[in-house]
């Protein structure tokens, strides 16, 4: 990366530190992350005092109390169908195949229905209330349904984009644009990584069609991109030294990979080169910590089974794993987890591939709940389920005239959930008309929500700015306000 | 930010400059506002369509209506928004939306974000409301204010700007270079140093480090040709059509395998690989170049070379799962030729059409089907070299198949036929073709009229020199794509290919040439600060090199890289832990040293290393690789067994190569990774880590035995030999080893 903007203070302060050789690793961590992260280092910080730590990107403190000091951002690619899982229309059943009014038709676009053929479409799906709240839920969440009372459901959220690339954009970076920064390196960015020996920001993958931007560091410097481990084979390659390398070994290396590095980042004062330094210092960390983390042998065959790390379908046992590696994660002080599922862009078949879908996620996120629970992390974790826009009240005619069975995108009514991390529970925010066209009550737009998690790590979305190109940005860009239902003590 | 700040600055500014609007047009120097105010017809499309579109689109069109209000379409700008019409056509004076751009309005200004709306633009809104705001001419508005994208303009010739600092110019790059940074009052950066020089070149030209030798030659050679002869050399060696071959296979698609479940081995499309480097070794010229991958197989007399050459539509996945439905997979295959001919030529995202008429460039769902017939009759055959070898390419059926368009891309639900022909924004063909004929679409692309094609390879050529393109956006010259920071060197370089017979060598020449190309990657930090992308060029651009180059510099520091070009690809051994297809089986190790580009591209479970460091995944076109920055990828330098066999054959190197002292080793180590000689510091600081990894050593003999492993420095102690492992791996996990500056 050619990114020079930070340049000007970066060579400023890169001086004020020892000469190479003479440089610790507590010196180190505070120089990067005073460089990299959302504050000013203190004087003493800056003057290459030890701060305590080793190597570290170091945490930062944020702007108030927090309730969340971990996120498992649990994002469905595709738009999830909120009428067959989350969003009940008993009124879609009694309109089934009737032509669309055209109060409602009038100012929508759609991306693939046609107007003037559509049609309503009625989920096939029963709906049932659960839990002590009674909230309703789709068949096909079974799992879920028994972890309703731990759940927010937004049924009221909104964007802007009906177009994958621009919603996927607005709901993991908060503008329909691309090249700006996601809610986990924002997070980063913001509040500095806890974790030693692990990356603060991790990324695990399932499926197909998911762009690097999603997890970008977009215009902040790039520690605080998302490290994306491996879908294939074992999450993490070649932790293992080679023959012969011995910590102390090893780390004397080390020592002087960071400290000539550290003499070419006096020069030239380039930013990748500080982000280097710190891979080079996680990376070491990594070799004693990684083996540890993906190792699950640990794990006992109750916890494995509530998973279904060894269910029979491929899919289900990846995202079973990718689940549990995000408690372990989370355990081993990972800051922020991104977990990625592709694909829920229904616009045909909807019937049979949202099943598939639901197979593979309800379970693993169901059990991620109850041992997050267990485990007393429950608290101070925030879990989300998110997607870019819902789908369609009516069918999607523009796949299969005949025999539509999906729905197309819509931005103007879906449905996300929250748990944990000062999320109150049991309640369901947010009202769609009968059709569940549009939100009558307690709209939720995607720049509020990402505003509310801001707030639950303690961050105020208006005060977490970076200036690039001489104007500050946010996670919220222009818009955003804190949806006070969703937390769970109001303030 | 500070919002309330911001409008309230805005709105001053406004406030001074509104109350003078009404009486300011008189006084305007603008030809655009004075023909307004003289009462000369406006034409929407030329004048005010590209201000509704910079100014207001962003909120008010396709994506988002704020306030309800949309300015992309008539209808709707007619309709108004929330708070009423918008635009009354006969009276600017009491349209919202003149009084908003302009700040009449109170306590709201539009743009509320951004620059706003210059006076005479502000002008030409109102005199176009009082002209009774006629939205276009006729109704295809929307495609005639797209034709005036600035893409779909001709490529004029400009002549090189005159500049103050004549004496910076090598050549006229540099002169437009200048012509923006002179205004800006930003001095190019000084040259780089000779170190830098031949580092940058070798790696951009080569992919390859530039030997101590080289190096020493380069830097000693006083003559003022020495750069220019450098260059010449590069460009002459067989390693060169390795670099930029590459560079084309990432558009190419390029893999080694079918793609989808059985992911089977293509065993024969290393030819077409090997085909594209020969390609660029002897400088095909690009209008060739196309036609020959497009339409080898039709020209006259056509040799097996030729044929061959249509590889590049071969490099498709192909689905042989049982139960594959064959013309919904042959149907795919041709969406995908044409989609992957729209992005390579023509920067254009043609893909969108294939459901529904383009949302945003001037390009329909029939425009898309003409485009597609050209590619509907091509079938896949194996064709026998004079070798006896085979290859996959292209030939035309024997039996033309008739184009329908697909109903929202569904193969199933075939409309109107359609006949060939090209989008009616951009040149027609002549002679009219009756049948579609690739030929026919080659040449179009490569024909004088043809607006997109030079602009399009010009920039791609430049993103591969300075690590971004002077349209950023190098896939999409579309209205959504980024423009060009240097319109008149883009159209100039574009020229200059076309006038050089379409010569890519000559281009590149011509560019690592200039004034602009040499200079220094690090510049003044304020001015820097000031330009944070770089976007006028005050300096080269630093960044780390494509994954298959990391390897290549680790293996050519080391000595151990095989300088062999081409042949079939070769599987190199995989790390603990990766995931691994069947057949895959390690090939010998007199294999395992060839070049990046070599390693054998397994569709669905590609070679980690190379995913680490962004290789493309090889499903589409890739125009851009990313250029991450992660541990995963310190943990490859460190531990991946290929890196660590590496450090034991450099430390063995250098032993052998150099009978100094162990400073003098250091220096000829630090030389073979980084192409120069380490100062003072580094040396320093190289010396004490020998000493340390020495004594570690020695206090523990069977680590140092498994870190000498089986190569014995003769005359050295066993620590010693394992100190130099231990070295030589540092220096293989430098920053500056996997960076380009």
């Amino acid at each position: 990366m050619n990114d020079w903007r930070e340049l000007a203070t970066q060579s400023r302060r890169g001086f004020l530190t020892s000469t190479a050789g003479g440089i610790g690793g507590a010196a180190l961590a505070s120089l990067l992350a005073g460089e990299l992260s959302a504050s000013e280092p203190s004087q003493h910080e800056a003057a290459g005092m030890p701060a305590g730590e080793d190597g570290r990107f170091a945490p930062r403190p944020p702007h108030f109390r927090p309730s969340a000091t971990h996120c498992i951002f649990i994002y469905l690619y595709g738009g999830i169908s909120q009428l067959d899982l989350f969003d009940p229309k008993p009124k879609l059943a009694e309109l089934d195949g009737q032509p669309l009014p055209e109060s409602l038709a009038a100012n929508v676009r759609f991306a693939f229905v046609k107007k003037d053929t559509a049609r309503f479409l009625a989920s096939p799906r029963k709906f049932s209330r659960h839990g002590q709240c009674g909230m309703e839920i789709s068949e096909l969440l079974p799992h879920l349904a028994g972890c309703v009372d731990e759940i927010a459901l937004v049924r009221s959220m909104h964007t802007e984009a009906f177009n994958h690339a621009p919603g996927e954009l607005m709901t993991n970076t908060g503008t329909l644009a691309s090249g700006h920064p996601s809610v986990g390196a924002w997070l980063s960015y913001g509040l500095g990584s806890e974790s030693t020996d692990l990356p603060g920001y991790v990324v695990l993958i399932l499926g197909e069609r998911i762009k690097a931007y999603t997890w970008s560091n977009g215009f902040l410097p790039s520690v605080h991109q998302g490290v994306r481990l491996g879908s294939q084979g074992e999450p993490v390659h070649n932790l293992h030294r080679p023959a012969g390398m011995t910590p102390a070994i090893d780390r004397s290396q080390l020592d002087a990979i960071r400290d000539l590095n550290l003499l070419s980042y006096r020069h030239l004062g380039d930013p990748e080169i500080a982000a280097r330094i710190a891979a080079y210092e996680l990376a070491f960390r990594m070799q004693s910590a990684a083996p540890e983390l993906i190792d699950l042998s640990a794990e006992t065959a109750g916890t494995l089974n509530s998973y279904g790390t060894d269910r029979p379908d491929a899919d289900a046992k990846t995202f079973a794993t990718q689940c549990l590696l995000a408690r372990r994660l989370v355990e081993r002080g990972v800051r922020f987890v991104n977990l990625i599922h592709s694909n829920w862009d229904q616009h045909k078949d909807l019937d049979r591939d949202l099943a598939r879908n639901c197979l593979v996620v309800d379970q693993p996120i169901a059990a991620l709940l109850k041992d997050l629970k267990q485990r007393g992390l429950f608290d101070t974790t925030l879990v989300v389920v998110c997607t870019e826009f819902g789908r369609t009240p009516v069918s999607d005619n523009g796949q299969k005239p005949d025999m539509p069975n999906g729905r197309d995108h819509h931005p103007s009514a879906f449905s996300v959930w929250m748990a944990g991390g000062g999320v109150r529970g049991g309640q369901v925010i947010g009202q769609t008309d009968e059709f569940g066209w549009n939100v009558v009550e307690d709209p939720v737009h995607v720049n509020d929500f990402h505003a509310t998690i801001l707030h639950l790590f303690g961050l105020d979305h208006l005060k977490l700015t970076y200036r690039f190109k001489g104007r500050d940005f946010r996670l919220t860009d222009v818009g955003g306000k804190v949806v006070h239902k969703l937390l769970r003590s109001v303030s | 930010m500070n919002r309330t700040f911001v409008l309230a600055t805005v709105a001053a500014i406004l406030i001074c400059l509104a109350p003078s609007w009404p009486v300011v047009a008189g006084e305007m120097g603008n030809s655009v506002a004075a023909s307004a105010t003289r009462g000369e017809p406006i034409d929407f499309a030329r004048q005010v369509a590209p201000i509704l579109t910079r100014k207001c689109h962003g909120c008010h069109g396709t994506n988002r209506q704020e306030g309800g209000l949309r300015l992309d379409f008539e209808a709707a700008a007619r309709q108004g928004g929330d708070s009423g019409a918008a635009i009354l056509p006969g009276n600017s004076r009491k349209s919202r939306l003149v009084r908003l751009v302009s700040g009449l309005e109170e306590r709201l200004v539009m743009p509320p974000e951004g620059d706003g709306l210059s006076g005479s633009e502000i002008e030409l809104l109102a005199a176009w409301i009082d002209q009774g705001a006629q939205w276009s001419e006729d109704a295809g508005g929307p495609v005639r204010a797209a034709a005036d994208h600035w893409s779909f303009r001709p490529i004029r010739r400009p002549s090189p700007p005159a500049v103050t600092r004549e004496g910076w110019v090598r050549n006229s790059i540099d002169a437009f270079v200048l012509a923006r940074l002179e205004p800006a009052g930003m001095p190019p950066a000084a040259e780089a140093d000779r170190y830098t020089l031949i580092r940058r070149l070798s790696l951009d030209l080569h992919g390859l480090p530039p030997s101590p030798a080289d190096v020493e030659a380069f830097v000693a050679d006083t003559h003022s040709d020495a750069y220019d002869r450098l260059a010449d050399r590069l460009l002459a060696s067989p390693h060169f059509g390795e670099r930029w071959g590459r560079h084309w296979l990432d558009l190419a698609r390029y893999a080694d395998s079918n793609g989808y479940d059985n992911d089977e081995p293509r065993p024969s499309a290393w030819r077409y690989r090997d085909w594209v480097i020969d390609a660029f070794n002897r400088d095909l010229p690009f209008d060739r170049f196309t036609l020959e991958q497009l339409a080898g197989d039709l020209l006259p007399a056509a040799t097996f070379e030729q044929k061959l050459a249509t590889g590049f539509h071969r490099n498709t996945p192909t689905n042989t799962e049982g139960g594959v439905d064959r013309e919904e997979f042959r149907v795919k295959t041709v969406v995908d030729r044409l989609n992957t001919t729209g992005t390579v030529w023509l920067g254009l995202t043609v893909g969108c059409a294939e459901c529904h008429s383009h949302k945003y460039d001037p390009l329909s769902q029939r425009e898309y089907y003409g485009l597609l017939t050209f590619f509907n009759s091509a079938d896949e055959v194996v064709i026998e070299g004079p070798d006896g070898a085979k290859a996959e390419v292209l030939a035309r059926s024997p039996t033309p198949r008739a184009t329908r368009i697909h109903l929202r891309g569904d193969f199933l639900n075939p409309g109107d036929k359609v006949r060939p022909h090209t989008p009616a924004v951009l040149h027609s063909f002549s002679p009219f073709p009756l049948q579609s004929d690739r030929r026919q679409l080659a040449r179009w692309l490569t024909a004088p009229e043809n607006p997109l094609t030079a602009r399009v390879a010009a920039n791609r050529i430049w993103q591969h020199l300075f690590g971004r393109g002077l349209v950023a956006t190098v896939d999409d010259f579309g209205t959504q794509g980024q423009p060009p920071t240097h319109p008149e060197l883009l159209d100039w370089l574009a020229s200059e290919l076309v006038d050089r017979r379409w010569s890519q060598k000559q281009l590149i020449k011509l560019i690592v040439m200039s004034a602009t190309y040499r200079q220094a990657s690090t510049g003044d930090p304020d001015r820097a600060a000031s330009d944070p992308e770089n976007l006028l060029l005050a300096r080269q651009n630093p960044w780390r090199v494509e994954a298959e180059v990391v390897r290549d510099l680790a293996l050519g520091a080391s000595g151990l890289l095989s300088p062999r070009v081409g042949g079939p690809s070769f599987y190199p051994a995989l790390p603990e832990g990766a995931d691994k297809d069947p057949r895959w089986q390690a090939s010998p190790a007199g294999e395992q040293h060839r070049r990046g580009m070599y390693i054998f591209t397994q569709r669905t479970t590609p070679y980690p290393m190379l995913v680490q460091f962004d290789a493309p995944d090889s499903h589409v076109a890739c125009t851009r690789r990313d250029r991450s920055n992660t541990p995963l990828q310190a943990l490859t330098l460190l531990n991946d067994p290929l890196f660590f066999e590496s450090a034991q054959a450099l430390a063995e190197r250098v032993w052998v190569e150099c009978a100094g002292d162990t400073r003098a080793r250091i220096d000829y180590a630090f030389r073979l990774c980084l192409a120069r000689p380490p100062n003072q510091q580094e040396s320093d600081r190289l010396a004490t880590l020998f000493v340390e990894q020495t004594q570690l050593c020695q206090a523990d003999s069977q680590a140092a035995q498994a870190l000498a492993g089986d190569r014995t420095l003769q005359g050295a102690s066993l620590a010693e030999a394992a100190a130099w492992v231990g070295l030589c791996r540092t220096l293989l996990n430098l920053d500056e080893l996997v960076t380009r500056r």
